[in-house]
C-alpha cells in the first residue's frame, strides 16, 4: 500500500517545496534508514536537470563526536559544511531518527557550545531562506525508531505517515498545491483583523493581533505540513486553557498544562505530570511567560498523536500556542530562548471568534 | 570498540553455556540486525566440528505475516520446522530487537491461532529437551531498539551489555565458571531448607519451598544470565509485595505493582500505571494468580534497568517472582499461559530468612564465605 512512498516524496519534494531547478545544487542530508527516500530523492533532482549531493549520516558518529572532542574540535567549523549553506541553492534534510536517545547521555553543556559556534553558519542559512537564494525543506520518514517512540510497528507507523502526507489520494502535488492556494485564501482574509476570542471545553481566552500577520505553513519549509500561525500581542492576552492533549518539550513529557494569562503574562501554571519542568521552563527568562505563536492545525491526513510536535501541532481539528519566542515573519516581538509548543484539541466544542465573527468551529473552518 | 564482542561471546556460547560437540546439529536463529554475532557463532560452531544452519528471521517479513495472513496461513507449520525440531542438537537464539513495539497492534486471538497450530511442535521440543536430547541458549545481542527501549545510545547500550556478559573479564569463560561454582554453593545451602522469608521495605511474604529444587542458572540457558530460582509450594504464600522496579510485560510498561497474596493466591492487585492489563493477565487462567516463580538476581555487572526482563530479573541485589506458571524441574505443579516476572531491589534493608536463619541481606548472600569477602 506504501510501496511508492519514496517516488511520490521524492516528487512532493522536488516538484512543489523546494521547486528544483536545472542546475540547481542539491544537498541531500539523511541518516542511513532513510537510503530508500535518499535514492529516490537523487533520482528526482537529476531528472529535473540539478546536481544531486548526497550527505549520508552514519548512526554513531555525532555521539562519538559530543563523546571524543576536545574544547578546539567541539567549536570548529567544518569547511564543507560552511560551504553548504553558502552556496546550495536547495537543502533537503531528511528526518529519519535511528534512536531518540542517542544524545542522551552527553552534557547538554557540550551541545550547546557547538551549536554556539556554529551562530554564523546558522544565521547565514536563515538569511539565505530569507531572502529565496536557498530553498530548505525538513521532511519526516519512516523509521523504526519513530514507530517505536510512537508505541506502535514499523508498517503502521509508515502507513500513518503516508495518510499524514496526504500520499494516498490521487495526485498529491495538486492536493499541495491546493492546500497552499486555500490557506493562502485563509490568511488573506485573516490579516487585518485584531480581536481574538477562543473559547471552548478547556479554553477560554482572549488576545490582539492589531498589527500581526498570519503566514501559513504549506509543504514547502516542512513536509508533511499543515498550520497557519500567527503572534499575538505580547501584553494582550487574558485567560485560561487547561490543554487536553499531552505535550513533549526536550524530551520530557508533560500531561494536564493549565495556564492562566493576565496581561500577556503567564500568571499560574500547573500541570498533572511533569509540573517541575514546565515551571522551570517558565523561569528560564521573561520571555518564556508570554505566548509567543497562536496557530490552527490543518492537516486532518493526521488522525492519530504521536508524540512528535512536529506532526501533533499539524493535526487538522485543533489549535497550538506556544510559550516563548515568536516567530520572524508573524511581526511578533517576544524574545526568549524558549519555544514550547502545546497543543489543544477543538473538535468536540471549540470555536474561534475574530472581531466578533464566528471563524472556526469544531475543529473547522467557517470562512473560506 | 567493542570490536571483540561477537567472538568473545561466540566463545563463551560454544565453549561453556552449550558446548558443542563434533557432528551435531546446530541451528542458529537471528534476525537480520544480529548480523555480527551469527556470523562469529557460525564460525565457532564450524571449528568445533559441528553443522552450524543459521536460520535468519526478517522482523518486517514477521509483522506481514501477522497482519495479512489468513487462519490456514497462520495455522500452516511449514515442513521444514518438524525436521528442525526432530533433528538438531542444539538451538541457540539470539534476541535482537528491531522494534520492541511491534507487536502491539497484533489481535491477540491470531496470536492464540498461530500458537495453537505450533502446539505439537512444542511439544516434540519439550519432550526432546526433557530427554535431553536438545540443548539450548537464548542470548541478547545490542540494537538500536533494544538501546531506545533502555533509553540510552546504541554505544552506552553495548557497553552495558558487554558488561553484564562478564566480557570485560581477562577470561570470561573462567569468570562464568567461578561464578557457576559460587551459585552452586547456595544451591547446596538451601538444598533441604522449608521456610523463606523475604522481608524489607515493600515486601513481607513467606513461602514454603519444602519438596522444591533451587536451579542454578548461570549462563548455560540464558546468556547474560545470573540467578538461582525456585517455585514456591503453590499454596503456602503468604504477604505483600510493592515491587520497586517498573516491569515489562506483553510489550507494555507496568509500574508500582502492588500484590496481595493469602494461601498461595493474589486476593489483591493494583498498580500506579496499567492497572487494567495487570487485572487482565491475573485473570488469565486458573494458574495466573499463583506464585510460579521465586528467585535471587545476582549478576552485578547489571546495575540498571533496561525494560528487557532477560537482563532486569538478573539485576544483582534484587530478587523476582512471576506470577504464573511454575517450573516443573523445580517440583511446581503450577499451570498457565502467563509467567510474567516482576523485580524488587533489595539492596536497601531487604532480607531473606530461611529456616530462621538470615541468609541474605541488603542484597548480599551471608551464607558463603567465599562471596562475603
Amino acid at each position: 500500500m506504501t510501496e511508492d512512498f519514496a517516488a511520490k516524496m521524492a516528487r512532493v519534494i522536488t516538484e512543489y517545496s523546494t521547486r528544483v531547478q536545472p542546475g540547481d545544487f542539491v544537498v541531500i542530508a539523511g541518516s542511513v534508514v532513510a537510503e530508500p527516500l535518499l535514492d529516490a530523492l537523487y533520482r528526482a533532482v537529476l531528472r529535473r536537470g540539478g546536481h544531486p549531493h548526497p550527505l549520508l549520516a552514519p548512526a554513531n558518529t555525532r555521539e562519538i563526536f559530543f563523546q571524543e572532542a576536545n574544547e578546539e574540535q567541539l567549536t570548529f567549523i567544518n569547511p564543507v559544511g560552511r560551504m553548504v549553506y553558502e552556496t546550495a541553492d536547495v537543502r533537503i534534510d531528511i528526518e529519519a531518527p535511528v534512536n531518540p536517545n542517542n544524545l542522551g547521555a552527553i552534557d547538554p553543556a557540550r551541545i550547546g557550545q557547538h551549536r554556539a559556534a556554529h551562530s554564523e553558519v546558522i544565521q547565514t542559512m536563515i538569511g539565505r531562506i530569507g531572502d529565496g537564494s536557498l530553498r530548505w525543506c525538513g521532511l519526516s520518514w519512516p523509521s523504526q525508531a519513530a514507530a517505536m517512540q510512537m508505541g506502535i510497528g514499523y508498517q503502521a507507523y509508515r502507513e500513518f505517515l503516508y495518510r499524514a502526507c496526504n500520499f494516498h489520494l490521487a495526485d498529491p502535488v495538486a492536493h499541495w498545491q491546493g492546500v497552499k492556494e486555500e490557506q493562502t485564501r485563509l490568511v488573506e482574509l485573516l490579516n487585518g483583523k485584531s480581536e481574538v476570542q477562543v473559547r471552548g471545553p478547556g479554553i477560554d481566552l482572549s488576545f490582539s493581533l492589531a498589527g500581526r500577520t498570519w503566514v501559513h505553513a504549506s509543504g514547502e519549509l516542512n513536509f508533511p505540513d499543515g498550520e497557519i500561525f500567527t503572534g499575538p500581542v505580547e501584553d494582550s492576552v487574558n485567560g485560561t486553557v487547561a490543554f487536553n492533549m499531552r505535550s513533549i518539550y526536550e524530551g520530557q513529557e508533560v500531561r494536564g498544562v493549565r495556564l492562566t494569562y493576565q496581561d500577556g503574562r503567564i500568571v499560574e501554571a500547573s500541570a498533572e505530570k511533569g509540573e517541575a519542568f514546565l515551571l522551570a521552563q517558565l523561569d528560564i527568562d521573561e520571555g518564556a511567560r508570554r505566548m509567543g505563536e497562536f496557530a490552527i492545525g490543518t492537516n486532518y491526513g493526521i488522525d492519530q498523536v504521536t508524540g512528535f510536535i512536529g506532526l501533533d501541532e499539524k493535526i487538522g481539528g485543533t489549535i497550538h500556542m506556544a510559550i516563548g519566542a515568536s516567530l520572524p515573519d508573524t511581526g511578533g516581538l517576544n524574545q526568549s530562548a524558549v519555544h514550547w509548543d502545546m497543543v489543544h484539541d477543538m473538535r468536540d466544542g471549540g470555536e474561534i471568534i475574530i472581531d466578533g465573527e464566528a471563524v472556526y468551529r469544531e475543529g473547522k473552518f467557517l470562512i473560506s | 570498540m567493542y570490536e571483540d564482542f561477537a567472538p568473545r561471546l561466540a566463545r563463551i556460547l560454544t565453549e561453556y553455556s552449550v558446548p558443542i560437540r563434533e557432528g551435531e546439529l546446530v541451528i542458529i536463529e537471528a534476525p537480520l540486525v544480529a548480523e555480527p554475532l551469527a556470523v562469529a557463532l557460525y564460525e565457532a560452531v564450524l571449528r568445533c566440528g559441528a553443522h552450524p544452519v543459521i536460520r535468519t528471521n526478517f522482523d518486517l517479513a514477521s509483522n506481514i505475516f501477522m497482519k495479512y495472513a489468513t487462519d490456514a496461513q497462520l495455522e500452516y507449520v511449514t515442513p521444514m520446522n518438524e525436521v528442525m525440531i526432530d533433528q538438531m542438537d542444539v538451538r541457540y537464539y539470539i534476541k535482537a530487537a528491531t522494534n520492541t513495539k511491534a507487536a502491539t497492534n497484533v489481535d491477540p486471538a491470531r496470536i492464540t491461532t498461530f500458537q495453537k497450530a505450533r502446539k505439537h511442535i512444542i511439544e516434540r521440543y519439550k519432550e526432546r529437551e526433557n530427554a535431553g536430547e536438545i540443548r539450548w541458549n537464548i542470548c541478547a545481542w545490542p540494537t538500536q531498539a533494544a538501546a531506545q527501549e533502555a533509553e540510552m545510545s546504541l554505544l552506552d547500550y553495548t557497553e552495558f551489555v558487554y558488561k553484564a556478559c562478564g566480557l570485560d573479564h581477562e577470561d570470561p569463560v573462567a569468570y562464568w565458571q567461578e561464578f557457576k561454582e559460587r551459585q552452586e554453593r547456595y544451591i547446596g545451602w538451601l538444598a533441604g531448607k522449608e521456610t523463606v522469608e523475604v522481608r524489607g521495605p515493600g515486601i513481607d511474604l513467606s513461602m514454603s519451598v519444602k519438596g522444591r529444587t533451587w536451579i542454578n542458572a548461570c549462563g548455560d540457558a540464558n546468556f547474560p544470565d545470573g540467578e538461582i530460582f525456585t517455585s514456591p509450594v503453590e499454596d503456602s504464600v503468604n504477604g505483600t509485595v510493592e515491587f520497586n522496579y517498573p516491569t515489562n510485560y506483553g510489550g507494555r510498561r507496568i509500574e508500582g505493582v502492588r500484590l496481595v497474596y493469602r494461601d498461595g493466591k493474589v486476593v489483591e492487585a493494583s498498580a500506579a500505571k496499567g492497572e487494567d492489563y495487570l487485572l487482565s493477565q491475573l485473570d488469565f487462567d486458573e494458574g495466573s494468580r499463583i506464585l510460579g516463580e521465586f528467585a535471587i538476581g545476582t549478576n552485578w555487572g547489571i546495575q540498571q534497568f533496561t525494560g528487557d526482563t532477560l537482563f532486569d530479573e538478573k539485576i544483582g541485589g534484587t530478587v523476582h517472582m512471576a506470577v504464573g506458571r511454575g517450573f516443573h524441574e523445580a517440583g511446581s505443579q503450577n499451570m498457565s499461559a502467563v509467567h510474567w516476572d516482576m523485580v524488587h531491589g533489595m539492596t536497601e534493608g531487604g532480607e531473606i530468612i530461611v529456616d530462621g536463619e538470615t541468609m541474605y541481606k541488603n542484597g548480599k548472600f551471608l551464607i558463603d564465605e567465599e562471596t562475603t569477602k
